[in-house]
């Protein structure tokens, strides 16, 4: 028996090997062409009546799914989609409600959950093997999208057609920096994805410390300014008042904490991040082309990191995370979200959905003390990070396969999937759409106590996020190709920086240098 | 009988070698979809890459201190191991268990422990006054990337080497007890010579997977801080999926693989010897 | 199956305590980790995260409920690990044993260059061959199948089983084999019925090694599978996620990666040790 199926194994792999022999070269390549059409979208061909789609969980107040009259929701029933996304709470509670859409449709979804590295890797590989296996896919603009944009259908092609349902709301109700860094590269021309996901890094601060009458006026006394983070804080008084702490709490004065400040600075993309904010905020950036970190360019012309801004933003940050909490050279938003939720931190900047976290009874000891403001501002503003991503469709997918594609996106970047998202139990995401936000519902979570904001607590970071999101707050890193070994120059060349092996201005020299010879600059 | 093996090894090794050899001599950075000829400036840039040599350093410290502990201390509990009167079954069962736990799972139990929020070990060491935070330190990342290896794989080596010990003749030993050998003297001169080539077993398979699992350093430190733990391999992980550069990828990948075969080489070579 | 200890007849009993000391040290810095991360996962994530330690509480179970719940997925999981380790060490120990036995027996022309070969297949760098090979299995269909995985472990293991296994079959003298064929059997009914029963304690420590290999993989099971192939290595994986670290989660699938493997290597344990006495050490 048992020498049987070991013989049946041996037989399967030696058919293997022979099919390897004989492989193949069957490819199907979907229409990769371009739309000559290049309107900006937003639905301008609507000539047949809408109807309502028979989605259920409409929300009144938003802007419903339609279709044109007669549109048959089922014609591409028994269609198989796997959509690639990072492990990110939206993906969680699209599979959650999954069978929303395909009862409606008729077309299968697989949802397929990686970390953002391995998302990255798989996409590449498929793309390479010009394999239709994921056909919708969640391109991080600046890993997936900037590189392979020609690897994506554009997407104005579906919108514009009279015969498939478009975009609800059209684009006008995304967040429109968003739209833009998620959805374009290099021009306007083509729409590779729709907004998705929308992290954004804000500062996360301690009520209970910060609001404390007693230290708040014996901070003033000592230091001569208030502490209260906000718009106007610096990023010279953060680090003040995280000195501050730190002394207070050795003194014994303090209690309720162990250290002023924490950072994400392990030699990882987080370091990059946690660094932009403060180098933005001193009016640096990574380089010298215009809409660097808007549709994104090609050519991102030569670095910037060399400027007396770069050292200056470098300077401070070294500073600061050198006062900071001990383990912050090891953290990543992750870590440092951990410490911040064990009570250990006074302030940081974190990605606001972390506050679901904060509010989470079983992982945080910080319920209820948390507070939200946009981040501190250097010589020139305050500059916020954006971290958001948008979904597209492969164009190796069947056209038929791209189709069903289109509903599936129409559905899950739909507002009133945002709002399902937002109200997941899995901790949710907050909507890449101006329509949610204006709901009063919406509104109402965004203060703490209410009803809405213990139902949604991600809410409660939305009043400082929506702030952030203004252009004068938000930072957008470069979009551009080359842009993951810049990442990778940029947080090794910072880690040497913040271990001592180099000065500021040696690490902002060696990122110059090393870009500029990456981007042939 | 030997027919469908090779086949398949021929598929699995040349097929994917050749590509190696192709992919270098391609850019990948410009369209990846259709690479395009490039001579050979992968090879130039990866030789003149500073961090290509720098991972390689790091890697020459991961690999000898790594193998050199786990040489040693394996050994050396496959002796004790083999020693005690009672428990050996036992003993040997327990301490083989850090080998099922996957080297992902190694990292992540590793990171945990370290941490200095809820971290363990971490604690302790605070205890003892040591506030640095271990795997955020640059002097302290790499010795704790090295033990966590040396925690997983050390068994491997103490169970070939118990395994060698077993199959030890009896007459050797027999006569050095009859000429009154001290047991360092039976140790340095009758057992080690005896158990050789376990040991270089030993040392050939793990010498193969140091170089290519990066497993423990993906989940944990990532290379840093400031490139401390940044070996080949895990630079290779970085080139090849993080920037995906295949064709630089493919260059690495071709130098780590001359270097791992000029070690499995060098210690077959000293495993032959001992045969003679 | 352990004799009375040969070399040190003639130790003290203070050499023995201080034995019994090593061994005790080097079982509580092997178990240590494992002992906490099975405490831990027994744990709320508030008291997992509390410290000093505690190894005196309440222990709960809710992890691992949720995890073996229908949306956790993880019995998937396990299964997928258990079916690809368990078929790929098959086929390598059934390819292995017929290739390392003729590599054994067989006069090869370079036959020291050839068994080197065959292990070198094992040495390349998994990221720089991930780009062929995963053109290979995507034009076969193979990308996200078990069969996929089955192979791709085999391209580990299969090298590695060949290569030890006939260095048992070298240790195993041909003329038993000459002895059979002369009393009538053929060249593989000496193999099939002398050869291979002599060699099975090797077949044994080889197939436990090779189970090893692939239940342990990381980095080809997360470019090979999907969703539902995954294995309990990439689950592990996924743990860390953009919203913090399952901690308790990871702390379960550590305990389970190491239970099979515990029962297992309780049974197995001495065949290993024995099996590799016999050939590969000797």
């Amino acid at each position: 028996m048992k020498k049987r199926a070991l013989k049946a194994a041996s037989v399967g792999a030696l058919g293997t090997v022979m099919v390897l022999a004989g492989c193949g070269t069957a490819n199907t390549n979907g229409a990769g062409g371009s739309n000559a059409d290049n309107s900006s979208g937003s639905a301008k061909t609507v000539a047949a009546r809408q109807v309502a789609a028979p989605f259920p969980g409409a929300v009144p107040g938003l802007p419903k799914i339609t279709a044109p009259a007669g549109f048959n929701w089922k014609q591409f029933a028994g269609t198989h989609l796997t959509f690639i996304s990072e492990n990110t709470p939206p993906s969680s509670a699209l599979a959650e409600n999954i069978k929303q859409f395909e009862k409606v449709t008729g077309i299968t979804v697989t949802i397929e959950q990686s970390d953002l590295s391995t998302v990255a890797q798989k996409v590449a590989l498929d793309f390479a093997a010009k394999s239709d296996k994921y056909q919708v896919i969640y391109p991080d603009p600046y890993q997936m999208l900037a590189k392979y944009s020609y690897d994506y259908v554009d997407l104005n092609r579906f919108n514009n057609d009279p015969t498939l349902p478009h975009i609800p709301g059209g684009l006008n109700d995304f967040i429109t920096s968003q739209l833009q860094v998620d959805g374009y590269m290099g021009n306007k021309d083509h729409l590779y994805a729709l907004p998705y996901d929308c992290p954004t890094m804000i500062l996360f601060y301690r009520k209970d410390i910060f609001d404390n009458p007693k230290y708040k006026a014996m901070f003033k006394k000592e230091e001569g300014f208030d502490w209260t983070p906000g718009p106007n804080l610096t990023w010279q008084q953060y680090y003040t008042i995280e000195k501050w702490i730190n002394q207070k709490v050795k003194q014994g004065v303090i209690k309720g904490v162990k250290y002023g400040a924490g950072a994400q600075a392990k030699q990882y993309d987080s370091l990059m991040c946690d660094f932009s904010n403060v180098l933005a905020a001193y009016g640096g950036d990574y380089f010298k082309a215009p809409n660097l970190g808007s549709i994104g360019t090609t050519n991102p012309g030569p670095s910037l990191m060399n400027s007396s801004k770069a050292i200056a933003a470098a300077t401070m940050y070294k500073k600061i995370v050198q006062a900071a909490a001990p383990g912050s050279t090891s953290w990543d938003w992750n870590g440092l979200a951990e410490a911040f939720a064990a009570g250990d931190i006074a302030m940081a900047p974190e990605w606001h959905e972390f506050a679901s976290m904060m509010e989470n009874p079983a992982k945080s000891k910080v319920v209820g003390k948390v507070g939200f403001a946009v981040l501190p501002r250097g010589p020139v503003r305050s500059a916020n990070i954006f971290g958001g991503t948008g979904i597209g469709i492969s164009k190796y997918a069947t056209p038929k396969e791209q189709k069903a594609a289109w509903l599936f996106i129409v559905w899950a970047t739909s507002p009133q999937a945002q709002y399902m998202i937002l109200k997941s139990k899995n901790g949710g995401e907050t909507p890449t759409r101006y329509s949610v936000y204006n709901l009063p519902e919406i509104k109402k979570g965004m203060t703490p106590g209410t009803k809405e904001s213990k139902e949604m607590p991600n809410l409660l970071a939305m009043k400082a996020t929506l702030e952030a999101w203004k252009p004068q707050n938000v930072y957008m890193r470069p979009k551009i190709p080359q842009w993951p070994q810049v990442d990778s120059i940029v947080f090794t060349e910072l880690s040497k920086m913040l271990a001592n092996q180099e000065t500021p201005a040696q690490a902002m020299k060696n990122i110059a240098q090393q870009s500029n010879q990456l981007t042939g600059n | 009988m030997l027919a469908p093996s090779v086949v398949i090894l021929a598929i699995i090794s040349i097929v994917p070698l050749f590509y190696m050899i192709y992919a270098s001599l391609m850019n990948y950075t410009l369209n990846p979809d259709q690479p395009v000829f490039y001579q050979l400036h992968n090879w130039l840039s990866v030789l003149r890459d500073a961090t290509y040599w720098h991972s390689w350093g790091r890697t020459v410290v991961f690999v000898v201190v790594g193998l050199a502990v786990e040489l040693l201390l394996g050994t050396g509990l496959a002796l004790a191991i083999y020693h005690i009167p009672k428990g050996r079954n036992l003993v040997a069962t327990l301490w083989m268990l850090p080998l099922f736990v996957a080297p992902i799972v190694t990292g992540l139990l590793g990171r945990f422990l370290l941490n200095t929020t809820y971290g363990m070990y971490a604690w302790l060491l605070q205890c003892i006054g040591m506030n640095t935070d271990i795997l955020g330190t640059t002097s302290t990342a790499m010795p704790a990337i090295i033990l966590m290896d040396v925690w997983e794989w050390t068994p491997l080596i103490t169970i070939i080497v118990l395994a060698g010990l077993q199959a030890m003749p009896e007459e050797p030993l027999e006569a050095a007890d009859v000429d009154g050998a001290s047991y360092w003297m039976k140790l340095r001169y009758v057992i080690l010579p005896l158990v050789k080539r376990a040991i270089v077993v030993a040392l050939l398979i793990r010498s193969m997977d140091i170089l290519r699992y990066v497993d423990t350093i993906l989940i944990t430190t990532q290379g840093g801080p400031a490139d401390s733990t940044k070996t080949v391999g895990y630079y290779l992980v970085q080139v090849a999926f993080q920037f995906q550069d295949f064709g630089r990828a493919a260059a690495i990948g071709l130098t780590m693989l001359v270097v791992t075969i000029f070690l499995g080489k060098s210690f077959i070579r000293i495993f032959a010897r001992g045969e003679e | 199956m352990m004799e009375q200890t040969r070399a040190g007849r003639k130790r003290g009993a203070l050499g023995t305590a201080v034995l019994y000391v090593i061994v005790v040290i080097a079982l509580i810095w092997a178990l240590l980790p494992i002992v906490w991360m099975v405490l831990s996962s027994l744990k709320t994530q508030a008291g997992m995260f509390s410290m000093p330690p505690k190894f005196l509480f309440k222990p709960t179970f809710d992890t691992y409920r949720q995890m073996f719940s229908a949306s956790g997925g993880f019995g998937h999981y396990l299964w997928n690990s258990v079916v690809a380790s368990v078929l790929s060490t098959a086929i390598s120990l059934v390819l292995g044993t017929l290739g390392g036995f003729a590599l054994a027996r067989g006069h090869f022309k370079r036959g020291k260059d050839l068994s080197f070969w065959v292990i070198s297949t094992r040495m390349a760098p998994i990221p720089a061959v991930m780009l062929p090979l995963y053109l290979m299995f995507s034009k076969l269909g193979l990308i996200g199948t078990m069969t996929g995985l089955v192979f791709a472990y085999t391209t580990f293991n299969l090298p590695f089983a060949l290569w030890i296994m006939m260095t048992f079959f070298k240790d195993i003298p041909p003329a038993l084999e000459e002895a059979g064929m002369v009393d009538g059997c053929s060249k593989f009914q000496a193999f099939w019925k002398i050869t291979l029963p002599m060699a099975a304690p090797g077949l044994v420590a080889t197939g436990i090694l090779c189970l090893m290999f692939a239940w342990n993989d990381y980095s080809f099971a997360s470019v090979f599978t999907s969703t539902a192939t995954q294995t309990v290595p990439v689950a592990a994986s996924l743990l860390v996620s953009q919203e913090g670290v399952q901690w308790g989660q990871a702390m379960a699938t550590g305990t389970i990666i190491i239970l099979p493997m515990l029962i297992a290597g309780i049974f197995v344990r001495k065949y290993l040790v024995r099996g590799l006495s016999m050939g590969a050490v000797k």
